[in-house]
């Protein structure tokens, strides 16, 4: 059997991912346990990477890796030719509606989403309003006294408060949201590593555009690039992709349970001094 | 000293005939610096030193005997031998208030102990400068302590410290960085308005720029308040609470949205199957 493979990210795109992830899961190991230095886990994860001279090191580090992969993503695409098909669209709405109706049982059609779903595009202008957030308000509090020469120190102090709060809502929306829609949701995605989604996949998520592509898909069309042929690879065996995804989602529990847990206390810090 | 030496050395002092009776202070003593400095309880106490164990009698506390300083004496106590840094204790506000008759203010027992004080550095020491914020807490987080003394002294300086870098780094590791008595001197301790203060804010560029600190920024911190924080004003509204209410708002919506989408998820995977 043959097997149709639809390009999803180019090289380019994955390596940008790639770098963008790793230093956003380093931030946030480096960056929480400071928050909350009382905890049992902070002083456990700052010994895991040697002691708190390498933890600040780190952070420093990854944010730099992070605000190079957003510069050069936002350069990147000025110069490439532009594209819109991310940006917002009236449509959105009514598919963010009919999957709520699809989901309660209203309704047994899924919406018919396009390259990006709805959901892809917040979670693109998120993360890049986060990583620009995080990166001015990172550099104001790197060097607070150096900052203090063209800012009042209120400025200094906003930024991290700005810091903190972003630093729990981003890691909300990637460790719980994104982690579930496009990783435990679609166990096993490799489309981060191979850069191509199964037919299947894109019949489901992206059924407008698959049917835009199979409407002018001649097979040996030397203009088509998309989608590749590839014949059927063996498929794991069952108990392998069982026990991994039992894994996977162990950790999804534990990442998320640390997350709400944040999310409490800060929420019952700020709503203790600012509104009671 | 050879061990033999510190052994005949401590049986001699054990043998005093004070130890028959405090037994208590003895032990206590026999911990600190003081001890091993050589330094007996007549001293501190007066008595005759003479006086061997074998002879338990009062008469021990008779020759020039003094018994315990009453608060407002201690610092004479001690001035005997550290007659430098009582001089400058006797510039801070502790002593000022204390002559007044304020007798919770701090004098040198309250900072270092009384028979068992320990070099500060000494990680067991009260003065060493990680045991410094609590040992300060005691009195100047201490509702009852504090106001008795006048209502609405700030009892709050922990708690305001213990949100800043300097607290949260101290606690996860890190070196070098700022306790109370950093910026507030070990015993020349002042009053924000007096001009010796080192907190005076004309001041604070000397003090946050000592060697190893922030040094040559000179007069950038002018006028920045380290407890309460720098209120920032925009529109006439306080900009840290709009902040803070803006990401409470922003946080409660991640977690309603991404919770009740998983959750609206997980479910509609059970309906698919009566659906079809
Ligand atoms: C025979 C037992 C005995 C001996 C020996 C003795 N004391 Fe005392 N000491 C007492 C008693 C009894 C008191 C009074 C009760 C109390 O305050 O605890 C006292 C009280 C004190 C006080 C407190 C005085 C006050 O104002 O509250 C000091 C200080 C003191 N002794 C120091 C010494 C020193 C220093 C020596 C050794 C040079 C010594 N004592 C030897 C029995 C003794
Ligand atoms: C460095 C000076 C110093 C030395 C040395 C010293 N004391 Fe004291 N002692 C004090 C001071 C100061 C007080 C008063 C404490 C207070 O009122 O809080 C005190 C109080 C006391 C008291 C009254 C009860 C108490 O604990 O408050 C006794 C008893 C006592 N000392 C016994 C001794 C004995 C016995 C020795 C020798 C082992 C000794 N002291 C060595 C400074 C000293
Ligand atoms: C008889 C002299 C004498 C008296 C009285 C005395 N001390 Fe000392 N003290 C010393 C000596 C000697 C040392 C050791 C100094 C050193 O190691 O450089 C010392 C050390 C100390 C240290 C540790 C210093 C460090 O290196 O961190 C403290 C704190 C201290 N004394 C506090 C006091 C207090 C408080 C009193 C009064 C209750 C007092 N001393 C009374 C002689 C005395
Ligand atoms: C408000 C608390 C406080 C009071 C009151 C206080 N000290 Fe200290 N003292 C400290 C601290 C904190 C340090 C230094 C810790 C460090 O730098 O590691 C210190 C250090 C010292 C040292 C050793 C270092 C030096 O500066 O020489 C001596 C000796 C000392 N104090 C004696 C005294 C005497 C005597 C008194 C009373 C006259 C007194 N202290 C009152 C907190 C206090
Ligand atoms: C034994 C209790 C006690 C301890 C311990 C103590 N203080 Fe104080 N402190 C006082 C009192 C009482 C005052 C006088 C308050 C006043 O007059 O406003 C005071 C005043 C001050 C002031 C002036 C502030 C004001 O509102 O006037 C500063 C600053 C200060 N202390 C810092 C410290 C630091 C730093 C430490 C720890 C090294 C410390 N204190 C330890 C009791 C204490
Ligand atoms: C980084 C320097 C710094 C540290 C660390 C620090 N303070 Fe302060 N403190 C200040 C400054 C500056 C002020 C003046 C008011 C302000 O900025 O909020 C102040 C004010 C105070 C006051 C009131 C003084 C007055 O005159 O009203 C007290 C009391 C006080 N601090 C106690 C503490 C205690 C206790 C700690 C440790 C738990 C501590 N401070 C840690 C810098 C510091
Ligand atoms: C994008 C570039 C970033 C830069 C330049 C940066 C820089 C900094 C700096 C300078 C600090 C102060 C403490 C220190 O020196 O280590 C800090 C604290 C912190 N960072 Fe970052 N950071 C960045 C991104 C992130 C991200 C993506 C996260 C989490 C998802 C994060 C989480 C935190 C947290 C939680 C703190 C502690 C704040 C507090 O004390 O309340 N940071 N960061």
């Amino acid at each position: 059997m043959v097997e149709l493979k639809f390009k999803r990210f180019t090289l380019n795109q994955r390596i940008e991912h790639i770098l963008f992830f790793t230093s956003f899961i380093l931030l946030a190991y480096t960056g929480f346990p400071l928050k909350f230095p009382d905890e049992w886990w902070s002083r456990w994860m700052i010994e895991s990477v040697g002691g708190f001279d390498n933890r600040t090191l780190i952070h420093h580090i990854s944010g730099l890796v992070m605000i190079g992969v957003s510069a050069y993503h936002v350069i990147y695409h000025i110069l490439e030719k532009p594209r819109f098909d991310i940006l917002f669209h009236p449509k959105d709405i009514n598919d963010f509606l009919q999957q709520v109706k699809y989901s309660l049982g209203f309704s047994s059609e899924h919406p018919k989403a396009g390259r990006y779903t709805w959901k892809q595009k917040f979670e693109y202008f998120g993360a890049g309003f986060g990583a620009v957030i995080m990166g001015f308000t990172g550099i104001l509090m790197w060097h607070p006294f150096e900052a203090m020469r063209y800012f009042p120190l209120g400025v200094i102090q906003i930024a991290n408060l700005f810091h903190t709060w972003e630093a729990v809502l981003a890691s909300l929306a990637i460790f719980i949201g994104h982690f579930y829609d496009e990783h435990l949701g679609k166990f096993l995605n490799m489309s981060w590593l191979t850069g191509t989604v199964s037919e299947e996949e894109m019949r489901h998520e992206h059924p407008a555009e698959y049917e835009g592509i199979m409407g002018s898909y001649a097979p040996g069309n030397p203009e088509m690039n998309v989608p590749e042929v590839r014949s059927n690879s063996s498929a794991g065996s069952i108990m392998i992709m069982g026990f991994a995804k039992l894994l996977f989602t162990i950790v999804f529990l534990a990442i998320s349970t640390w997350m709400l847990w944040i999310s409490y206390q800060v929420l019952v810090e700020a709503v203790n001094t600012y509104i009671l | 000293m050879t061990a033999a030496g510190a052994v005949a050395a401590s049986g001699e002092r054990e043998d005093t005939s004070c130890f028959q009776c405090h037994s208590a202070q003895v032990q206590e003593f026999a911990k600190s610096v003081h001890y091993d400095r050589n330094i007996s309880c007549t001293d501190c106490h007066g008595g005759d030193p003479h006086i061997s164990g074998a002879a338990v009698s009062v008469s021990a506390m008779s020759t020039n005997f003094t018994g315990a300083p009453a608060r407002i004496n201690i610092t004479e106590t001690c001035s005997k031998c550290h007659s430098e840094v009582t001089g400058v204790y006797k510039e801070s506000i502790h002593w000022k208030e204390l002559e007044k008759g304020v007798t919770i203010a701090a004098t040198c027992t309250d900072c270092h102990g009384v028979h068992g004080i320990l070099p500060s550095t000494n990680p067991n020491s009260s003065a060493n400068l990680e045991n410094v914020p609590v040992l300060c807490a005691g009195c100047h987080e201490n509702q009852t302590k504090m106001s008795a003394w006048y209502y609405g002294i700030k009892t709050d300086r922990f708690d305001t410290y213990k949100k800043s870098y300097h607290y949260k780094a101290l606690l996860s590791g890190g070196k070098g960085l700022a306790t109370c008595t950093d910026c507030h001197e070990n015993h020349n301790t002042r009053n924000e308005s007096d001009p010796g203060s080192a907190i005076y804010a004309a001041n604070l560029a000397s003090t946050c720029g000592k060697s190893g600190c922030h040094p040559g920024n000179s007069a950038v911190i002018y006028g920045g308040k380290v407890h309460e924080g720098q209120s920032v004003q925009l529109l006439s509204i306080d900009t840290k609470a709009l902040v803070t209410y803006f990401y409470i708002a922003m946080i409660l919506f991640e977690l309603v949205f991404t919770l009740g989408l998983v959750g609206l998820d997980i479910t509609s995977k059970f309906d698919i199957r009566r659906r079809r």
